[in-house]
């Protein structure tokens, strides 16, 4: 198999990372592919490593908790086992691999391994790769239904590691402070300090 | 609620206990009645079954929905917005109860089958019509007149609406009636100010204001106020919004008159030639399956506009070949609902500093201006808006650019504020949308399924296309950036606004039922449902719904008196 079969493998979107060899990529998806980390059902623990620690370069811990104490990666793995298509699950998966082998060529290890410094700069060039494809200013406007995850990997990631913290009981409770019943509705108030939203 | 062994003679029998299923019970067993609902569907229990309080840390999917599962067994119901991973149950299984369409012309029939119908799940817009709809048809010369007027049914509305409880402005437009109101809920700083600058724009012909919804603002009827916490669509334990579980139905309860018989799945009514009158029902035991008979001396289907004309066609006689009460040839056409999906949204500049503390049940809306004084060349009807200004969330990091710490905390403040105009436009009644029953299939308690025919005409395109255009209009005139005109391509049906086929009519040779929603050809036999609608107007249809249930049921029990019935 030779390193065409392995590009086609990965698809066109590695075309333009950085492979260092065939040998590795090989090696990479076999370690990818293996043990399953835990509970989780579909993310291998060199999966699982990956998206832990990309969510939480995405929403880090500041004055509250981020995305790695909201445990994203296992939202994304019930998304992954139980609500997306194969389809969607195999374009997030190859971004993981992706992600990993940017990191490697540029730094010589993988991304789940690699200082913060590092994962924020692999991180930074998949933000703007996705920023130069979007060919619209505005949100589209999807209807809940409609909702898809044929998209490339990194605008996967963004909803998922999004939709995953700010729907934890940390990012409902402790980043938004949701108030499930207001108990009253004042149509025009400050912003600040009275009212938080 | 639960079903309780009662003698299976009833003075009346009510199909549904939904909307107006709700209100027949309530206002029959009022009356002194002995009144039997059946329900196709289950018991709802407020305590078990609502989940509007259940935050969505605790849903599995985040309220992304189970996508699987609601593709195989609810591929329609889904494309609803209220059929949410909260509230699909609310909503029927596709699987279970089919219909048939023509390929190229889909309808989304969005229906409930519990005790409650879709009156749990409604959007609780509740206004009047007014002579402008009720005369719309004989001023234009098309399909058949109303058979009554605003006049008519005025009082009802003062009825139903002292009871449900409606919170809203009044505005003192000839299009749009005001009624008996509880407080206004308020605009946020937004909607305010377009208000304002549709005034400065437009003068009194196109009037913003906050919506008219079922919805308590003050402790109404034993009912408490609402506390605002947002998602009506999946129950109330309050009972702050109008439903026939929160409302209607404990009242007939109360009255030890009604008995509430779920899981009845009613197959087809029963016509004796004899006393050209129907004397019962016949039902399949939706867990049995176990087919069985009741009898009434009055039947009042209430099953929704299409579930009602569908057991109407159902129980074709030798002499009604075509359907029950059908001799004007009239049942099963005309079907209508409000075009959708079209309108506008932009951002607001500005107001940052300012927030809407609750989360309102409600919007704004923007009463018909089309046709009203003026006389448009396109179109024939006109429109009405919703709409609401609001934040963006923090959702819209999802499609911007930025990640890490900056990023976070910019997604913990509200963003910018959109408003958007969405369109709700008059349908025109047409015979070429009808519904007939599919011979070749039956649903799965072997009731012959439905096959509708519709689709939208060039009527209601010219509406749509107009409702796109205005909508920009009036927000570049609130002097909104980022103006997008949307059109969602909607189908019929997924309005919920369906109505007619089964019209009444002065004219038995031209409608089916008369101007008390009885049927010209068999005499205990009332249908007030959406079902019996002349026109659709643009105008949210459910109060007038209770209205003429309401009204019904009065003049059926006074016919009873009489000795009539």
């Amino acid at each position: 198999m030779e390193r065409r079969e392995a590009l086609r493998l990965m698809g066109a979107a590695s075309v333009f990372s950085v492979l260092s060899s065939d040998l590795f990529a090989a090696t990479l998806r076999a370690q990818l592919a293996g043990n399953k980390a835990g509970s989780l059902r579909t993310l291998s623990a060199a999966q699982n490593e990956i998206v832990v620690a990309m969510s939480d370069v995405m929403i880090p811990a500041t004055n509250t908790p981020g995305a790695k104490a909201a445990k994203v990666n296992e939202f994304i793995d019930l998304i992954l086992t139980e609500w997306a298509t194969e389809e969607e699950k195999k374009i997030f998966l190859k971004g993981l691999e992706e992600a990993d082998r940017k990191t490697n060529a540029l730094f010589g290890h993988g991304f789940a391994a690699a200082p913060a410094k590092e994962q924020v700069a692999i991180v930074q060039a998949f933000d703007e790769e996705l920023a130069a494809s979007r060919n619209e200013k505005l949100p589209k406007q999807v209807r809940s239904w409609e909702l898809t995850l044929v998209l490339p990997f990194f605008a996967q990631m963004r909803r998922l590691a999004l939709v995953g913290y700010y729907t934890s009981s940390i990012g409902q409770e402790q980043e938004l402070k949701v108030e499930i019943i207001p108990g009253a509705l004042h149509g025009c108030v400050p912003a600040e300090p009275e009212v938080k939203q | 609620m639960r079903t309780v062994k009662k003698p299976e003679t009833y003075d009346a029998i009510i199909i549904g206990s939904g909307m107006t299923g709700g209100w027949a019970a309530k206002e029959l067993t009022e009356k002194g009645l002995k009144v039997l609902v059946l329900e196709a569907g289950r018991p709802i229990e407020p305590d078990r079954d609502y989940v509007e309080h259940v935050p969505i840390t605790e849903m599995k999917f985040r309220g992304m929905a189970d996508r699987q599962t609601t593709l195989k067994d609810q591929p329609i119901q889904r494309t609803c917005y209220a059929c949410d991973e909260w509230a699909s149950k609310f909503f029927v299984n596709d699987a279970e109860n089919p219909y048939t369409t023509d390929p190229d012309k889909p309808f989304a029939w969005i229906r409930g089958r519990q005790v409650g119908g879709k009156s749990i799940m409604w959007a609780r817009q509740s206004y009047r019509w007014s002579d402008l709809d009720f005369e719309a048809n004989v001023r234009d010369g098309i399909a058949a007149d109303w058979p009554i007027r605003y006049a008519d049914i005025e009082p009802w509305y003062n009825y139903v609406e002292d009871f449900a409880g409606i919170t809203g402005q009044a505005e003192g437009l000839p299009q749009l009636p005001d009624g008996h109101f509880l407080p206004p809920m308020e605009m946020n700083c937004v909607e305010m100010a377009v208000k304002e600058a549709m005034v400065r724009q437009y003068g009194r012909e196109r009037v913003m204001t906050i919506g008219r919804a079922a919805i308590l603002t003050q402790t109404h009827n034993g009912r408490a106020a609402c506390h605002y916490c947002g998602p009506c669509h999946r129950g109330c334990i309050t009972r702050s919004y109008f439903s026939s579980v929160n409302a209607t139905l404990p009242v007939a309860e109360k009255t030890g008159r009604m008995t509430l018989r779920p899981y009845s799945v009613v197959h087809s009514l029963i016509f004796d030639p004899q006393t050209r009158r129907v004397s019962g029902v016949r039902v399949i035991d939706g867990q049995t399956r176990k087919a069985m008979e009741f009898q009434g001396r009055i039947i009042f289907v209430c099953a929704s506009a299409l579930e009602s004309t569908r057991i109407l066609l159902n129980s074709a006689t030798p002499e009604f070949s075509t359907g029950l009460a059908n001799s004007s040839g009239e049942l099963g056409k005309n079907l209508m609902d409000h075009i959708m999906g079209g309108g506008a949204e932009g951002i607001i500049p500005g107001f940052l500093d300012r927030v809407q503390f609750g989360n309102r049940p409600n919007g704004i809306y923007v009463p018909r201006f089309r046709n009203v004084s003026s006389k448009e060349k396109n179109f024939l009807r006109g429109y009405a808006y919703q709409g609401a200004a609001e934040r963006e969330g923090w959702e819209r990091g999802i499609h911007e650019s930025g990640f890490g710490a900056s990023f976070k905390n910019s997604l913990r403040k509200p963003g910018r504020w959109r408003m958007n105009f969405h369109g709700f436009g008059e349908c025109l009644p047409n015979p070429a949308n009808f519904v007939e029953i599919d011979k070749g299939r039956v649903d799965a308690w072997g009731v012959p399924v439905l096959k509708i025919h519709c689709e939208w005409r060039d009527n209601e395109k010219a509406l749509l296309h107009d409702m796109m255009t205005q909508a920009a209009e009036m927000l570049a005139a609130a002097g909104a950036v980022e103006i997008r005109p949307f059109n969602h391509n909607s189908p019929p049906g997924l309005t919920i606004h369906e109505m007619g086929t089964a019209r009444m009519g002065a004219d038995p040779k031209k409608s089916v039922l008369n101007a008390h929603n009885q049927a010209h050809d068999v005499k205990n036999l009332f249908l007030p449902d959406g079902a019996c609608m002349v026109s659709s107007s643009c105008v949210n249809p459910s109060l007038t719904y209770m209205a003429l249930t309401a009204r019904a049921c009065d003049y059926a029990v006074s016919q009873m008196k009489k000795g009539e019935l």
